[in-house]
């Protein structure tokens, strides 16, 4: 089957870029979801002192703080909530009083969550812009390095999309997560163009196809220990969002790399090489 | 393939005897020794304690910055908050950072402006609300001068007070509590109202008089902020969950590995293979620890996720030196020699080198934000950035080379 998708390599690059549309119009219409800290709001953990349902508690802190709630999580014993806007946290520490202890509370304002937000986008831009750069310094050779940056964009994008499905927030940790993502989801793309543009060791084909179990090692490898990381901190500290939200942006990421890789990547390099490129 | 000739003793001895393995081994130790003679310092979410975010309502220079942080922090200590830390952020934020979970208090005090009284045997001559402007401190000799204009009705008030009560102490309270008694003077006493007041304080040396006088100069400011503050933002977690955090990210750096070591051994069917995957992410861990503790960077939750990317990189880069040399005893059997062996490691070194170049571009606007501003914004995730960039070096410097001797010592020769 693999040597079927080598000789008809063209229609398949169709998929990434399918993908990456449906991304797009994904993200358009369902916009993403922001945290806290990018948007301001209050999140809080609380650990119960006494016997209230999740229902009790919510209307507790929204009559008490007249602040609209949402329980994030709620087991019995613990709790996390996040309230609209910036919380005053004497009023909130005094109405939990007797109810529950406050184990976390994060609460941010407007002029910092804009200001932050604005962060977020010049990183996000600057990032993408230093990886092409560097990309075009490895290659110095314009349609394999824009070979691998498109990769790098396709990924992006998609796992921008993928948050936007699965509702992860676009936090300062998931901002961690894809910033990572553009420098690290790039490797597979540029072991490929190095290996397949390297006149040794067989033809196109076999050198691509040693490539991929190289490849696809390395996004096991790297997949795997994400979903240890998600698993790990969705069951044991579900309060480290900023673990489970970069995990899960890293596996969204690089799994859609796979394809970007192996289908988007690698088709342009084989049209290019069959067209006399070097 | 000849089972167990990997651990030949000739092999071992040559392997050992490489500067890179001994740099290695050598840098392992130094780190480990660090971080038990110094720890690792451990960020607020881990450690347990608030950071409150202050916005000041426009940007001022670094002077102005230094004196709303040292008001704020004297004004915090004469609460009797302890374990502060209180620094400016860029041009506009100040970051108050407290042990305990009880951010209220320190919002509480913020929020509320400071109460400057002067009183002479008991009556009170001054408020803050008296007081227009501090001027600039001097030191004259072993003498602190703190030059300040008070309004008409304050030095008139003053004035009759302090009629030929020269040698009495003045004593001032800020939010209540006593923080130094300078003595009249014969100018201040003569019962002219003066708005162009001076406190002079004697020191025991020039360094003792200024200190002195700067603490003076503090109180009398403390009432009216240069600027007006807001509190933007709070973060506070209780050292338990503090705890959890630690726990929960050692499960998952544990299961990460041996999720890795599975995926390896799957791939190669080689367990010897595995040993170095792991024992390679354990120094980088270590290392990548040993030098925060000895930069004093804060290990947070970010943190632990940059050091878990780092070192999921340098699996990647693993597979890569790996597959590169194993290739090569499968195409080459019969001109396979040392000198093929080295190129292809040199190749896995060129991804390797391209890979890690544009990680670390992608990096760089995190690491510029978070060591220019601090701990705000996206500067929270500094940690991230740090360790990211820190373990890719080490990788790339120190471990990878060593990773690729072993597999030229041991797995090449093998086949």
């Amino acid at each position: 089957m693999i040597e079927q998708i080598m000789k008809s390599y063209k229609p398949l690059i169709a998929i990434p870029v399918i993908i990456t549309l449906i991304a797009i119009a994904i993200i358009a219409f369902n916009g993403l979801e922001q945290g806290i800290e990018l948007e301001g709001g209050t999140i809080t953990t609380l650990n119960l002192e006494r016997p209230v349902d999740q229902f009790q508690l919510e209307s507790m802190v929204e009559r008490g703080l007249n602040t609209e709630v949402t329980v994030n999580s709620f087991n019995g014993t613990t709790a996390i909530l996040t309230m609209d806007g910036a919380t005053d946290s004497i009023a909130f520490s005094n109405l939990m009083n007797g109810t529950a202890t406050i184990e976390r509370f994060s609460s941010i304002g407007p002029a910092l969550s804009a200001q932050a937000l604005n962060q977020v986008y010049w990183a996000l831009a600057i990032a993408f812009m230093f990886m092409s750069i560097t990309v075009f310094i490895i290659f110095r050779n314009f349609v394999p390095s824009m070979a691998v940056i498109l990769a790098g964009m396709s990924d992006l994008i998609i796992a921008v999309g993928g948050m936007s499905l699965l509702g992860i927030p676009l936090t300062l940790a998931s901002v961690g997560a894809l910033l990572l993502l553009i420098g690290y989801s790039v490797d597979t793309d540029i072991l490929l163009a190095t290996r397949v543009l390297k006149h040794r060791g067989g033809t196109v084909t076999e050198r691509a196809l040693s490539t991929m179990k190289t490849g696809l090692t390395m996004a096991a490898a790297s997949i795997g220990s994400m979903v240890a990381l998600y698993i790990v901190t969705v069951f044991f500290i579900p309060a480290a969002e900023a673990l489970s939200d970069i995990a899960a942006v890293l596996i969204i990421g690089l799994s859609s790399d796979i394809l970007a890789t192996w289908l988007m990547n690698l088709g342009i390099l084989r049209w290019y090489m069959e067209r006399g490129g070097r | 393939m000849v089972h167990g000739a990997w651990w030949k003793m000739s092999n071992i001895t040559d392997f050992l005897k490489d500067y890179r393995v001994i740099l290695l081994i050598v840098i392992v130790i130094g780190s480990l020794a660090t971080i038990f003679a110094y720890g690792v310092p451990q960020g607020l979410d881990l450690r347990g304690g608030s950071i409150i975010q202050i916005q000041l309502e426009q940007p001022v220079d670094p002077d102005t910055m230094n004196t709303v942080t040292a008001i704020l922090d004297r004004r915090l200590d004469a609460f009797g908050v302890i374990d502060i830390s209180v620094r400016g952020s860029g041009n506009q934020n100040v970051i108050v950072e407290i042990a305990g979970v009880r951010p209220e208090e320190v919002v509480d005090i913020i929020g509320t402006p400071g109460k400057f009284e002067a009183k002479i045997e008991n009556e009170t001559v001054l408020t803050g609300a008296d007081i227009v402007r501090v001027d600039p401190i001097e030191v004259v000799g072993n003498e602190g001068r703190v030059p300040f204009i008070v309004n008409l009705e304050g030095a008139q008030r003053f004035a009759e007070a302090a009629e030929g009560k020269a040698g009495t102490p003045v004593n001032m309270y800020l939010d209540d509590r006593l923080v130094t008694s300078p003595i009249l003077d014969e100018g201040v006493t003569a019962g002219r109202p003066v708005t162009d007041v001076q406190i002079t304080i004697p020191g025991e040396s020039r360094a003792d008089a200024e200190e002195q006088a700067r603490d003076t100069q503090i109180f009398l400011q403390s009432g009216s902020l240069p600027v007006k503050v807001e509190i933007v933002g709070i973060n506070s977690v209780s050292a338990e969950l503090g705890d959890q955090f630690v726990n929960g990210a050692l499960i998952a750096g544990l299961l990460t590995l041996i999720v890795v070591s599975v995926i390896i051994f799957i791939r190669y069917r080689k367990p010897v293979l595995v040993i170095p995957i792991v024992l390679t992410s354990i120094a980088e861990l270590i290392l990548i620890l040993g030098i925060a503790s000895v930069i004093r960077q804060n290990i947070d939750l970010p943190a632990i996720a940059g050091i878990i990317a780092a070192i999921g990189t340098g699996v990647d880069d693993q597979i890569v030196i790996t597959d590169e040399v194993l290739k090569g005893n499968k195409s080459e059997k019969n001109k396979r020699s040392r000198t093929m062996l080295k190129i292809r490691i040199k190749e896995a070194f060129f991804i390797i080198f391209a890979a890690a170049a544009t990680l670390l571009a992608a990096m760089l606007p995190l690491a510029y934000v978070g060591f220019q501003r601090g701990h705000t914004g996206i500067g929270i995730l500094s940690g991230f950035a740090f360790t990211t960039i820190i373990g890719i070096l080490v990788g790339i410097f120190i471990t990878r080379p060593v990773y690729a001797k072993f597999i030229e010592n041991f797995i090449a020769k093998e086949e």
